[in-house]
């Protein structure tokens, strides 16, 4: 029986599945009712918002309790230049470039501070954002909130609004997904994962520990932006509640049950913020919040390493040859994307390091050593 | 050699998909689940049938608003658990139908609540008594879109109640204009001269109240204004606008302030500043138990607010004939045991009521005449209703309750002002 991993490594599977899911992408939006391609929408918006959170975070190692406020900045950057009549393309760059900007002044002055005043700047972004937003009416439309509507299926397609809506949210988040990816899997998520690791091994090796934060905590703005404009294309709504500080620690609860330093992770986790009250909602209305704790606390109980890592579970169950019961996080813990490709590339010079850090991968989940070989 | 198979494999592969992909999208949507339905009149429109009604409604059930969310939902539940009790609502068309609530928690996040309206909006009739004004108008242009009632919501906003901005759309209580225009013509009709020193909060919230005051004084000679200060939502003391505008001599202090412990603060400040006006006070911050006993106002001459139902936890309340059948239902089918502390939920019964005068009116069972009905209902007093108020919704512009009865604080609770001083 040939080994399952050698069959997935093959080319041609490989790009059947890329094949596979591209055609998902162009066809499922058309196949699917309204409800699902809305919340798959809905999906794709926050993947994104948790994919940001990601790069500063899972990749990085900064704490950001700020990440909704970026993502309410692209969205009020949205409705206002729709509402200004500005040509769309540049509302989407607007709506990209205005957080990336107020991400990099923040990050200018926080990443020098290091630790947890990094986490403690970050927190005040959406404490401040929230009045701001409601004093500032001229932009944001004050407490009343914003809303643009400018998705709306175009004549000539022939397609009904949400599928509409879908496809816009799957070509944008899909190129920032994959930008993303290369990013994290390239010489920057390497230097990354250093910071991550080691600041004064990743100084000793010519990597600046704090150019790279500002750089990760830019990046992650500007994602966060990015989810903005896609919150207005799907939510078409905006309001100061959009920049509660309590959906900034959802994201990040998001971020890690999907599985931090994870490009599917991030996937996983918008598809939790979204799913989460819906599912919550269907048990009982009544007591949602305190059913979504319950399950928050269960998952993490059994996948301490997230989502993502439920078939490494899966796998070490089935292949039983380590009997590491309930350790399926145990083993790899949360493999990092960048630290996995960097030591399956170990061409770069610099960072030839970057595998022999190990506290990188089981650094931030429950310290669990690694068993196996 | 192999690079040529697999060339071909992967686009045999491809191709098998894509045939596949194609062929599905084909009979995709045709026979599934309409955007809308704009097809014959008198098709029943989705969540009614011959023999019942669904109602949908977002609100937020967990989070700081979860009181009186839990409230807007707890109300309309008991009225139609009763009706549904009695065997149903008799509607326009001669059928009899029983009333089925739907109800799903949006954490007061706008995000969630046009969620939860994308998942009601294909399987009940329509949406209502909702508490927010964040949160409702996240789905507004949706609704519209889709043609969707969005009836008798729980907010303030005017937008709500303008035929033509919102044509599917009605929002049940007072706006912010009615209240503080209800205190402006009572004291409009005083006999005396009057100084008036006005607070506001520094959003729509606040200068509705004061559009409505001044809407109400207009041509009267007996009031000036002597001093209009206003505060922004995020403050923590307005302790230096209390002392300028206690400089200003006014004898009337009309404060449009929606934070509690701020109007508890100025309550007390006012007081230690020997300033002693009469005082204006919205209708969600002027509670007496709440509000106006710790910060002491019995201190005043005269503590006013406005409200249009009886307020549950008044001691007489449980003793009259309405209120007592209020508690009972609201404790047998809405499964809500205590007196509730918060007014939404004597509201949203009131909404029931509303609603079951629409329905009688209903001759078809879509959504389009439900709207047609909606706007046609006047002069119906709902149960537990104060005397003097009634539900309106013909006139374009306002709620469906608009008129708002001034009260007086009396050291205990409120009694009603019928005029200035009394």
């Amino acid at each position: 029986m040939a080994s399952p991993a050698r069959f997935w490594t093959r080319p041609w599977v490989k790009w059947a599945s890329i094949g596979l899911f591209v055609v998902l992408a162009v066809v499922v939006p058309l196949l699917l009712p309204e409800f699902a391609n809305q919340t798959i929408a809905r999906i794709g918006v926050f993947a994104v918002a948790v994919l940001g959170l990601n790069v500063v975070m899972g990749y990085t190692g900064q704490v950001s309790l700020g990440q909704i406020f970026f993502v309410g900045v692209g969205a009020y950057a949205t409705a206002y230049g729709v509402n200004a009549g500005w040509n769309i393309a540049l509302v989407f760059v607007f709506a990209c470039i205005l957080p990336a900007v107020l991400g990099l002044l923040v990050a200018l002055a926080a990443a020098r501070l290091g630790g947890l005043a990094i986490a403690m700047v970050t927190i005040a972004l959406p404490l401040v954002g929230l009045p701001l937003a409601k004093r500032l009416s001229d932009f944001t439309g004050g407490s009343q909130g914003t809303s643009a509507r400018f998705t709306d299926a175009p004549e000539w397609t022939g397609l009904y609004d949400d599928q509409w809506q879908l496809y816009i949210v799957i070509l944008i988040g899909g190129i920032t997904f994959l930008l993303t990816r290369n990013l994290v899997r390239g010489k920057y998520g390497r230097a990354f994962a250093i910071v991550k690791g080691n600041e004064a091994v990743a100084s000793s090796m010519g990597v600046s520990p704090y150019r790279y934060k500002v750089l990760a905590f830019t990046i992650a703005s500007l994602i966060g932006g990015v989810s903005g404009f896609l919150y207005m294309v799907v939510i078409q709504y905006t309001s100061p509640e959009t920049l509660h500080f309590g959906h900034s620690i959802e994201l990040l609860a998001s971020m890690v049950i999907g599985g931090a330093g994870s490009i599917i992770g991030s996937l996983l986790g918008g598809a939790w913020y979204v799913l989460l009250p819906q599912i919550t909602n269907l048990i009982d209305p009544n007591i949602t919040a305190m059913l979504q704790g319950a399950i928050l606390l269960v998952v993490l109980f059994i996948l301490p390493g997230g989502l993502v890592s439920l078939p490494r579970l899966w796998r070490r169950r089935g292949g039983g040859d380590h009997g590491a019961r309930g350790g399926g996080a145990a083993g790899p813990g949360q493999r990092t994307d960048a630290a996995a490709s960097s030591s399956a590339a170990p061409a770069a010079p610099a960072i030839q390091a970057a595998p022999a850090v190990p506290g990188d991968a089981a650094a931030d989940p429950p310290p669990s050593p690694p068993m196996q070989s | 050699m192999s690079t040529n198979r697999r060339k071909l494999r992967v686009a045999s592969v491809v191709a098998g998909i894509g045939i596949v992909a194609v062929l599905a999208a084909g009979c995709s949507r045709g026979g599934g689940t309409p955007n809308s339905t704009d097809d014959g009149a008198a098709e029943a429109s989705p969540g009614i049938t011959d023999t019942s009604i669904t109602l949908g409604i977002t609100t937020p059930l967990s989070g700081p608003t979860a009181g009186p969310g839990t409230c807007t939902v707890a109300g309309i539940t008991a009225y139609f658990g009763a009706k549904n009790a009695d065997g149903g609502v008799e509607f326009g068309d001669g059928k009899t139908r029983t009333v089925e609530i739907e109800a799903l928690d949006d954490e007061y996040d706008p995000q969630k609540a046009k969620a939860n309206y994308d998942q009601l909006k294909s399987s009940v009739f329509a949406m209502t008594a909702g508490l927010g004004t964040p949160t409702n108008r996240a789905w507004r242009e949706a609704a519209i879109a889709d043609e969707v009632p969005q009836a008798l919501i729980m907010t303030g906003d005017p937008i709500f109640s303008d035929a033509e901005e919102s044509p599917w759309q009605l929002g049940f209580v007072p706006i912010y204009q009615n209240e503080g225009q209800a205190f402006g013509e009572l004291l409009a009709g005083s006999s005396e001269d009057h100084k008036v020193a006005i607070l506001s909060q520094n959003d729509d919230y606040g200068e509705g109240y004061v559009e409505g005051f001044k809407k109400g004084i207009e041509g009267a000679d007996n009031i000036e204004i002597v001093k209009e200060l206003t505060y922004e939502a995020t403050d923590t003391t307005v302790d230096a606008q209390l002392t300028e505008l206690a400089g200003s001599g006014a004898d009337v202090f009309f404060n449009a302030m929606s934070i509690t412990p701020l109007v508890i603060s100025s309550l007390q400040k006012t007081q230690e500043l020997g300033w002693l006006p009469s005082w204006f006070l919205p209708s969600n911050t002027s509670s007496p138990s709440a509000i106006l006993e710790p910060g002491g106002a019995a201190a005043f001459p005269g503590v006013y607010t406005v409200a249009f139902a009886q307020s549950a936890a008044a001691p007489t309340f449980a003793d009259s004939e309405e209120g007592a059948a209020f508690l009972d239902q609201l404790k047998e089918y809405a499964n809500y045991p205590d007196t509730p502390a918060f007014p939404h939920c004597v509201w949203s019964y009131q909404v029931g009521a509303t609603l079951e005068q629409v329905f009688a009116k209903m001759t078809e069972p879509t959504r389009a005449d439900f709207m047609e009905q909606l706007r046609t209902i006047s002069g119906y007093t709902a149960p537990l209703m104060l005397e003097g108020s009634t539900v309106d919704t013909t006139v374009d512009g306002q709620p469906a309750v608009s008129t708002v009865q001034v009260q007086k604080y009396n050291g205990k609770g409120y009694a009603p002002a019928e005029s200035w001083g009394q």
